[in-house]
């Protein structure tokens, strides 16, 4: 547990970056120690010519025995080079080294001296013929200077490791609180608390994103999810009033039948309520299928001026018997993208709904209009209407208002309605007043949108 | 109340379904009009028997072990055979009807159904096996008569207004002249509704067309059949 950032994503990260600056320290450290061992050796080869000008002039005014002098000076003097040496002829005349090889210009070598043998960098060159001069220095404070900065080198890459790696310690501890949070909100998830969030720091960083994702399937997860139990407590509880009147019945008939004929008309009744029970089954798992979205897929280019229009023809008669009159407005074509017997089935269940709720005499105004990139849809009516507080309450399932209890239907109608407007991406609302308008707001369909 | 009598010659029929109860309400449904009912349980039995040939209709349901009804429809299709299919399902699916229709059906009943809606649309389909693919440029029952191509109607050499819809529901029922068709046929065939209505559709289009066609002009050509739906019948 104890090293489990080791194997974080930030630790990997800071470690590579720690490897990347002590690379650079190592390359920069380099180009410097090439450097100070270039200048120093020039700097050598500098003195040790100028020593050798100086014994040149020696021997140029008063001879071979200046020249002796001057490199005894040389050798007794505060700044000297080190290692010198006057020869004529392979017999040396003065100076600190044995008689060597005759070279000119810059040379290195190692004398052996009597206990260790050291490097020796310098110049050579002629006096006159035969006569040899070298002056040179020894090289072990080139080394020194290259060793401390060696030394500077491998402090310096040591404590960029260290800084790398306690930050990147420090950073993946960081991120490891979250993803520990992130994978302990799962896991209390998956025990069953389905409304937990994952927290979100406000950041928006890529921890925060991955939250904000994640908080969104919940969402939707516990949506479909909370739809589901809907679905089955309405089976479970509303489905047994239906199934016991059923039961009811059939008991009643069993007992109070005397002919064929009284059991023929108990019949009838037993299997036309077998009928609303098998309707309203396949009513809320429609809804329950609309819901799940599936239904997206197959959306294509429609017409709400011509839907309506078809709408209006067809409801028309129903209507006019009922007593009302159904009217239409429409501003012309009105192109949104859906699923055309949905929204059939939409429009269908608001006009009927406005026919079977209101007495007669009622005027009810099918309108169309745009407004701000919208296709606003409208079924209004001038009955009686409904009160503010109970708008809320007609779009749950099952839902029925005292007065309408003696009409047929499931109280499903405006549920129904609801999740055909959410699955086309609308806005669906009750207007009060006079009367009752329920509105629905579509998206344009995406080439009108282009035009406007 | 009398049993419903479909006036149409008894065929023979392949059903395919798996549920022994509901091939057994089917086949009972069937034999009550009089046709002979081949029952398969399994869809490749089904298919094997739908290629021997011999019968005027296929019912078959979408969801069967061995081979699902699609697959056997497309197949079958794919073999160039054209006998009439009416493919049975449950409830839930929404898009299964347009799926079923795609793969080669000629109509599609949702279970549980009533016996009068099974036997409507059997011998709707199979009559248009038999009828081949000519289409017809004017129907006709007595005095009533429409020209498909002017979409005009007459009744008795006398020209009868009507609006497009009313024209759309006329014409649906001189196609199945002498047959019964259900509500649920009109809805979907005339208008394209595919779900419940709450309200009474059918019958007040019905009435309206019945004020224009029918009254005023001697005899009755639009009956209603109770519980179950119209027929338009020249007798």
């Amino acid at each position: 547990m104890r090293i489990r950032f080791l194997r974080t994503e930030g630790f990997r990260l800071s470690a590579l970056y720690a490897g990347v600056f002590a690379l650079s320290v190592v390359i920069l450290g380099g180009f410097v120690l090439v450097i100070t061992n270039q200048a120093l050796r020039d700097q050598i080869v500098t003195f040790s010519a100028t020593d050798i000008a100086a014994v040149r002039n020696g021997f140029a005014s008063e001879g071979d025995h200046e020249a002796i002098e001057v490199v005894h000076q040389l050798m007794a003097g505060p700044a000297n080079s080190g290692f010198y040496l006057l020869q004529r002829d392979g017999k040396v005349l003065a100076g600190n080294l044995p008689a060597m090889p005759t070279r000119i210009g810059t040379v290195e070598f190692s004398a052996s001296g009597a206990t260790h043998s050291r490097a020796v960098l310098g110049v050579g060159d002629f006096l006159a013929p035969g006569l040899y001069v070298f002056s040179g220095s020894d090289m072990a404070r080139l080394r020194a200077v290259e060793a401390h900065i060696l030394n500077v080198m491998l402090i310096l890459f040591a404590v960029a490791l260290l800084i790398a790696a306690a930050g990147g310690a420090l950073v993946s501890r960081g991120f490891l609180r979250r993803t520990d949070a992130m994978a302990r909100t799962c896991h209390d998830i998956m025990q069953g608390d389905l409304n937990l969030r994952i927290p979100v720091r406000g950041t928006r960083d890529e921890l925060d994103r991955l939250a904000e994702a994640i908080n969104e399937m919940l969402a939707r997860i516990s949506a479909l999810m909370e739809n589901l139990s809907q679905v089955s407590n309405d089976i479970a509880h509303d489905l047994r009033t239906p199934v016991t009147h059923l039961r009811h019945r059939l008991e009643r008939a069993r007992s109070d039948s005397l002919t064929a004929q009284d059991y023929r008309v108990a019949l009838d009744a037993a299997i036309a309520k077998a009928d609303e029970i098998l309707g309203l089954f396949a009513a809320l798992l429609r809804i329950a299928q609309i819901e799940g979205g599936e239904r997206r897929a197959a959306f294509a280019p429609v017409e709400l001026g011509a839907l309506l229009t078809q709408m209006r023809d067809l409801f028309e008669p129903v209507a006019e018997e009922a007593g009302d009159a159904l009217q239409l407005a429409t501003p012309g074509q009105v192109p949104i993208r859906g699923d055309r017997q949905l929204l059939v089935q939409l429009f269908s269940n608001l006009i009927e709904n406005a026919i079977v709720h209101t007495p007669r005499g009622t005027r009810i105004l099918l309108s169309l209009s745009r407004t701000e990139g919208r296709a606003v849809a409208r079924v209004s009516d001038d009955g009686p209407g409904v009160p503010c507080e109970e708008h809320e309450r007609l779009f749950r399932r099952l839902y029925r208002r005292e007065a309408s209890r003696s009409q047929p239907g499931y109280g499903l109608g405006l549920s129904l309605a609801a999740a055909i407007a959410e699955l086309h991406g609308a806005a669906i609302q009750l207007i009060d007043g006079p009367g009752l308008s329920v509105e629905i707001a579509f998206p344009l369909a995406a080439e009108e949108m282009e035009k406007a | 109340m009398a049993p419903v009598r479909f006036l149409v010659a008894a065929v023979k029929i392949l059903l395919v379904e798996d549920d022994h109860e509901t091939s057994a309400h089917i086949v009972y449904a069937l034999n009550g009009e009089g046709h002979e009912v081949a029952v398969c349980h399994d869809g490749r039995e089904g298919l094997e028997s739908a290629r021997a040939g011999g019968h005027a209709a296929l019912i078959v349901d979408r969801m069967l072990p061995g081979l699902d009804g699609l697959s056997l429809v497309r197949q079958l299709r794919a073999e160039g055979n054209h006998i009439p299919v009416l493919f049975l399902t449950t409830m839930t699916g929404l898009s299964d009807r347009v799926e079923g229709l795609q793969a080669g059906g000629d109509d599609y009943l949702v279970k549980p159904f009533a016996f009068p809606e099974l036997l409507a649309r059997v011998h709707a389909i199979s009559r248009r096996g038999v009828g081949g693919d000519s289409e017809p440029i004017r129907l006709r029952a007595a005095d009533l008569e429409m020209d498909l191509i002017r979409r005009t109607v007459q009744r008795g050499g006398k020209p009868v207004e009507l609006q497009a819809q009313e024209f759309r529901l006329l014409e649906y029922l001189m196609r199945n002249m002498g047959r019964v068709v259900t509500r649920a046929m009109l809805l979907e065939h005339v208008w394209d509704l595919h779900f419940d209505p709450r309200t009474n559709i059918v019958e007040t289009h019905m009435s309206r067309l019945r004020g224009k066609v029918d009254r005023g002009h001697g005899g009755e050509l639009i009956h209603t059949v109770r519980g179950t739906g119209y027929m338009l019948r020249a007798d």
